[in-house]
């Protein structure tokens, strides 16, 4: 690819040095910002995300289209509907597993809730891709 | 704009190049799909990035590159993937139409026996349809099933 730079290493003049598996290491490799208040969801923006399952109420599977290493990669998230509604996604490691192509969360308001439907949702991966 | 030689490049960075360079495409194109009696429908919703990948072309790698990972993961011994190259280095899809990325999109996302004889039942199990045709609100999301008197004009999930 055209303006590659092979570094190891990143310094700025005052504030020290960097190696540059830091900044790899912790930049999500996938995200996508989700508008669910219409009659299917759609993805607003993203990178690596190849589509968006709507299971049901409250409960969507993104995947991948550069898939993750294996299934251990983490996941941030957060959703809402108003300002003061806020969804958390809940990935079901013991009924929905993750996998390294995809991932399946629920929305939901607290421990053991039902899954509801959000305005907006978001959620970044981190880990090692394939 | 002309895709760049990426075959060997790895995947991720394609995407990156596709993000900086392609609009976004939001297709109209919904599949709406059912995996097992007991559960309401489920609808697939291509992401936009991505259709502008498929639509461009010499980015995204066949499908069954994903077929291949997945047969690799579901083996009980599976640690980490070690066939990722196969996502850079086998050579990249040419350009599709909007349908033919569907196509795609299902092989890839959608379970395989679902796709494989969606139509072999006593109703399809499978459709794809435009948004238009899909309630426009969530009401009764939980109970949406794909209608069994299928017409091309009509709302295909109920």
């Amino acid at each position: 690819m055209a303006g590659k730079i092979v570094a190891d290493q990143i310094e700025h003049s005052t504030a020290g040095s960097l190696d540059t598996s830091y900044v790899v290491n912790g930049s999500a490799k996938a995200w996508t910002n989700i508008n669910g208040s219409s009659g299917t969801p759609v993805a607003q923006d993203s990178l690596n995300n190849g589509s968006i399952t709507d299971n049901a109420a409250g409960d969507y599977t993104l995947s991948f289209t550069s898939t993750f290493g294996n299934a251990n990669y983490t996941h941030v998230g957060m959703g809402g509907n108003t300002d003061t509604a806020m969804r958390t996604p809940c990935q079901q490691k013991s009924s929905n597993a993750p996998a390294s192509g995809s991932s399946r969360y629920e929305l939901i308001v607290a421990n053991g809730s039902s899954p509801l439907d959000v305005a907006f949702f978001g959620v970044a991966n981190l880990g090692d891709l394939a | 704009m002309q895709t760049p030689q990426f075959q060997g490049t790895h995947l991720f960075d394609r995407l990156c190049w596709a993000k900086e360079n392609l609009d976004a495409v939001q297709s109209d194109y919904r599949v709406v799909y059912e995996d097992s009696i007991d559960e309401c429908a489920k609808i697939l919703v291509p992401d936009p990035n991505w259709m502008a990948c498929a639509l461009q072309g010499g980015i995204l790698p066949p499908v069954q590159v994903y077929w291949e990972l997945a047969k690799d993961e579901a083996k009980p011994d599976f640690v980490k993937h070690t066939r990722g190259h196969l996502l850079h280095n086998t050579k990249p899809v040419e350009a599709m139409t909007e349908e033919q990325a569907i196509e795609y999109l299902i092989m890839k996302d959608c379970p395989q026996h679902v796709w494989r004889d969606y139509d072999s039942g006593n109703k399809p199990k499978m459709v794809i349809c435009r948004k238009e045709q899909l309630p426009a609100t969530r009401e009764w999301r939980n109970a949406w099933k794909i209608t069994d008197e299928l017409a091309t004009d009509e709302t295909v999930a109920a």
